[in-house]
């Protein structure tokens, strides 16, 4: 064999290799962008998908047990007055727990993150934090709603209940194991001009929270409805005495 | 000769790569396995050169036929869910170390003959 030709061969395969090189190197950054993030993105998409279609049936389930369940109460209280009674007494506690809906006279209050405050506009000193709601605004405004005698509260349709749980999870809040974000929509039945007067109190929370940027608004209203806790309130540790 | 051939085909492949078409995703995995399939070859080829056992036929089919079978097991690996590539990648960049070892010791024995020869050579001329 002559060394000619071998050299030449091998050029010749050299050259293919780093075609095919250059054409995989070209594939991949082509492709490392945009393909793979999307396939990521679908896959999380189609399981968001399917455990929201979980949580809709749950749901759906829940509705019609919870009507079969009233209906059998009412076969079953429908001649005994003692019974009728003790139904009456079901529905009230229902009621306190927050299982029903409910409607009345009341306030809205509207919690707004303030969106013209950027971080290339905004001040050297000042901080945009402030310019935003967090779950302790929110503590502290249903605090002082309950403080004003209010019956019954709901953030964003959220029923607050005595097993409701307020708190920060990065750039949402969770009330009641479920996200909600600005806007804040605060709804509570009880006496208006009482709550009104005691959530606009000088130095209260909700001037502090409008000095410091956040969009509030607060208004009176006539019957508002509440919706129900839409959850299942489990209990395993405690007793009756 | 060999190695200004080699050189010489990799600039023209470089060039020629640049304006070449972009193939699909899925297929890119399998280019890459042949890519490295043929890697292994070229390697091959150049140390038998340097040890005088070049033969052609082998050479090129082993250029292309490994590529091919490299893929085919590729593509049966992903059918059966089992990562085949893993194990052909893992045999063929073996082999091309050993390459680069014979290589490197045919260059360090010529260079190490010439230093002993020029040392004799000054010897001698010092006598």
């Amino acid at each position: 064999m002559k060394n000619w030709k071998i050299a030449l061969t091998l050029g010749c395969l050299c050259c293919i290799l780093t075609l095919a090189i250059c054409i995989q190197l070209k594939t991949i950054d082509n492709t490392n962008l945009t393909v793979s993030k999307t396939l990521t993105g679908n896959e999380l998409r189609d399981q968001i998908l399917k455990w929201k279609e979980k949580y809709d049936k749950a749901t759906k389930e829940l509705e019609t047990s919870e009507q079969d369940l009233e209906k059998v109460r009412l076969q079953s209280t429908q001649n005994d007055e003692n019974s009728i009674n003790k139904e009456e007494e079901i529905k009230y506690d229902n009621t306190l727990l927050g299982l029903t809906d409910v409607h009345g006279n009341g306030i809205v209050i509207t919690l707004k993150d303030n969106n013209k405050v950027k971080r290339s506009n905004i001040g050297p000193l000042d901080n945009i934090e402030f310019y935003l709601v967090h779950a302790g605004d929110l503590v502290e405004v249903v605090n002082a709603l309950r403080n004003a005698g209010a019956e019954a509260i709901s953030i964003n349709g959220q029923r607050i209940t005595n097993f409701t749980s307020i708190y920060c999870a990065g750039n949402v809040v969770i009330v009641n194991g479920e996200k909600i974000s600005s806007p804040i929509e605060i709804k509570a039945i009880g006496s208006p001009e009482l709550l009104y007067g005691s959530i606009r109190i000088p130095g209260g929370y909700i001037e502090l929270l409008e000095e410091t940027g956040v969009i509030v608004d607060i208004k009176k209203q006539e019957n508002i409805t509440i919706n129900k806790y839409d959850g299942i309130i489990n209990t395993q540790y405690m007793k009756n005495e | 000769m060999i190695f200004i051939a080699i050189i010489l085909g990799c600039i023209i492949g470089i060039i020629v790569g640049n304006f070449a078409p972009v193939i699909s995703y899925t297929y890119s995995a399998y280019l890459a396995i042949a890519i490295i399939a043929s890697l292994d070859s070229v390697f091959g080829g150049v140390a038998s050169s340097l040890n005088k056992r070049f033969d052609m036929g082998v050479f090129i089919s082993g250029f292309f036929g490994n590529a091919i079978l490299a893929i085919l097991l590729a593509y049966l690996g992903e059918r059966l869910n089992v990562d085949i590539y893993l194990v052909s990648i893992f045999v063929f960049v073996s082999r091309m170390f050993n390459n680069l070892a014979i290589i490197r010791r045919y260059y360090l024995e010529k260079f190490r003959n010439r230093r002993t020869k020029e040392v004799k050579e000054t010897e001698n001329n010092t006598k």
